[in-house]
């Protein structure tokens, strides 16, 4: 199997001025993050707000410029990638939003929606191919092609993140990157999207970087898990039946309930939450909030060590 | 066990429309009640109902009957409605950040409620919300007091919020979706907190919320609605374990286990008809897998079963 995509020592930097006095803070959004995907697999990014999960997509597609480290593509070294050569290969690497109200022009059609990565592109279609286009691309998201002509208020949020999928899908790409595609929608839309998801990706054997901070959805939907808290991958799940050894992702599998009253939980809370990006000292950034913190996690920063079986972990003290 | 609300037959109109018709539930001393529900459920607006908040969205109750500890309050006038919010009743809302002014103290907005209702002087209602904060687990309860909101965390402004609504001693809790907008570290901590609360002083509540793993850890009945109508009713383990409304059903299956081997997950065709268009006889028709032609020319009536009823036409019928 190749590796599709590499991610090594990525980070983003911040910095922020603190008034007339001051002294400048800095934080990081993304902290030393590497990781690989292999082809036709769906990785799954989790955590809470702030530790960096959407930063890192848009690290990954270039949308913003890292600090330091690299993402390779296909072999390709994006970082080096001038941007007519970075336009081009952004067709083979799409992105889903989670907004699907604000991801669309509200003055474009459905029709012009979806066909506006070609426009970008620069591709030119006949308007019987392009009517074709339009949809076959409907059709394949599960909207009837007459939708091609309504305008995205007429629509409701499931219908829009289906376009979103369409026009992500548009150019046939390889990768594809979903923000939370599903966070602002119903739960039995949500349902449903999911399950296009899921058939869209056997049947184009689509890569998926699925972010999300549902740690259930992530088990359902995912091969493989990155768990994410304060801009590090804190554990690499090779699978979703992998016990976790980190205490921060058994925390996030203790805080999350079941759909049954049978398996209710006894909740042991977390002491805190989590803490402000600017003001890290060194240690692991979980260590005030760890049941298992040791003098030695306050001083020396865990980092990620492969523990056996694509299974990787960064803890001093893991299960 | 004696009952300490019950709604019966509630039907809310707004204008020529009515959004909410057919709840009723009842509500016993020591008990958390779900109403759970996709948006435009209608159960918000059901608490706004029950709060007498309608007349603020231009809302009118014009049928059926909301009874607090005995009495009825669908003829209660405003004055007296204004000693019952915040007193007997305390409300929980969803955003924390709307229901603190943030140009107060959080103690002095907490420190107002037991002055106004409970008729305290200035020092005894201070020292009171002193006490309140450490019995919600607030560390250094004396100096959070003095904070601002904006200088406090989600988790904690929430915790700030649900003082508010104990400041009172009420009898009652009406919970808004009080954990949506918080992380699932913190949801714990929040769903813990109030659970703790609903033992230890005897309360009850309302708990309002889309989401069915919530409703499963900390709920003893369930009202599900659909489309401004209950559905089904039931104790938690009926409506888990052997739902009867094909939504219900529907909704349950939408959720993703987390659990290896879990099955595909089936979300609901079609989508929630808006308020202008519901359809006749069952509302959930359209979009429900079992509908003969029964359902869209007669609206079902509800139909006891153990533990629970729900309002189909083949509610009684095995499996």
């Amino acid at each position: 199997m190749s590796e599709f995509l590499e991610v090594s020592r990525l980070s983003k930097r911040y910095t922020s001025k603190r008034g007339l006095f001051g002294a400048a803070r800095s934080m990081y959004a993304v902290n030393d993050v590497s990781f690989r995907m292999t082809k036709g697999r769906v990785v799954g990014v989790v955590g809470e707000s702030g530790c960096g999960k959407s930063t890192l997509a848009r690290l990954i597609l270039r949308l913003i410029e890292p600090s330091s480290g690299a993402v390779r593509f296909d072999g390709l070294d994006l970082l080096k990638q001038r941007p007519r050569e970075m336009r081009r290969l952004r067709a083979r690497m799409q992105m889903v939003f989670q907004d699907p109200y604000s991801a669309i022009d509200p003055r474009y059609t459905v029709a012009d929606a979806v066909m506006e990565p070609f426009q970008i592109q620069g591709v030119r279609l006949s308007s019987a191919a392009r009517s074709d286009m339009i949809s076959g691309l409907l059709t394949m998201v599960g909207l009837n092609p007459q939708t091609a002509s309504s305008y995205p208020h007429q629509l409701s949020g499931g219908q829009k993140q289906r376009i979103g999928i369409a026009r992500a899908l548009a150019l046939k790409p390889a990768l594809l990157v979903l923000d939370e595609p599903t966070a602002s929608l119903d739960v039995s839309i949500q349902a449903q999207i999911v399950g296009l998801l899921e058939r869209l990706q056997e049947e184009m054997g689509l890569t998926y970087l699925f972010i999300s901070h549902d740690l259930a959805l992530v088990k359902y939907f995912c091969d493989e898990v990155l768990v994410m808290y304060l801009g590090r991958v804190v554990e690499a799940l090779p699978n979703t039946d992998a016990p976790a050894r980190h205490p921060y992702t058994r925390t996030l599998l203790d805080s999350t309930f079941q759909p049954d009253p049978k398996l209710r939980r006894r909740i042991q809370p977390l002491a805190g939450e989590v803490p402000s990006p600017f003001d890290l000292g060194p240690g692991c950034a979980f260590a005030a909030r760890c049941p298992r913190a040791s003098e030695r996690c306050r001083v020396e920063t865990p980092l990620l060590a492969a523990s056996g079986g694509g299974h990787a972990v960064a803890c001093h003290h893991p299960d | 066990m004696s009952t300490i609300l019950k709604v019966e037959a509630l039907r809310v109109a707004i204008g020529a429309l009515t959004p909410l018709s057919s709840v009723s539930f009842s509500l016993e001393k020591g008990e958390t009640l779900g109403l759970v529900g996709e948006s435009g459920s209608g159960k918000s607006l059901t608490a706004m109902a029950i709060m007498g908040l309608l007349p603020l969205i231009g809302g009118r109750i014009t049928g059926g009957s909301v009874v607090f500890d005995g009495s009825d309050l669908t003829a209660l006038p405003e004055p007296a409605y204004r000693k019952l919010r915040g007193g007997r009743i305390g409300l929980i809302t969803q955003n924390p950040m709307t229901s603190l002014d943030p140009l107060k103290k959080v103690g002095s907005q907490i420190d107002v409620v037991a002055r106004l209702h409970l008729g305290l002087d200035k020092s005894a209602a201070r020292n009171r919300t002193v006490e309140l904060l450490g019995e919600l687990r607030i560390p250094e309860p004396a100096s959070i007091y003095h904070l601002y909101p904006h200088q406090l965390s989600g988790g904690m402004k929430q915790r700030i919020v649900i003082a508010m609504a104990l400041a009172a001693d009420p009898d009652l809790l009406i919970a808004d979706e009080p954990t949506t907008a918080l992380d699932v570290t913190v949801q714990a901590q929040i769903i813990r907190l109030l659970s703790d609360l609903i033992r230890d002083r005897g309360l009850s509540m309302v708990l309002i919320t889309h989401d069915m793993s919530v409703v499963a850890q900390a709920c003893d009945k369930v009202v599900v609605m659909y489309a401004g109508t209950a559905v089904e009713y039931g104790t938690v383990a009926a409506i888990f374990d052997d739902p009867r409304h094909p939504y219900t059903k529907a909704l349950i299956g939408c959720i993703p286990r987390g659990l290896a081997g879990a099955q595909r997950l089936k979300g609901i065709e079609g989508t929630v008809p808006s308020v202008a268009h519901y359809p006749q006889g069952c509302r959930f028709h359209p979009r429900c897998p079992r509908a003969e032609a029964i359902c869209a020319a007669v609206s079902p009536p509800f139909i006891a079963s153990r533990d629970g009823a729900a309002a189909c036409h083949f509610a009684g019928a095995v499996g």
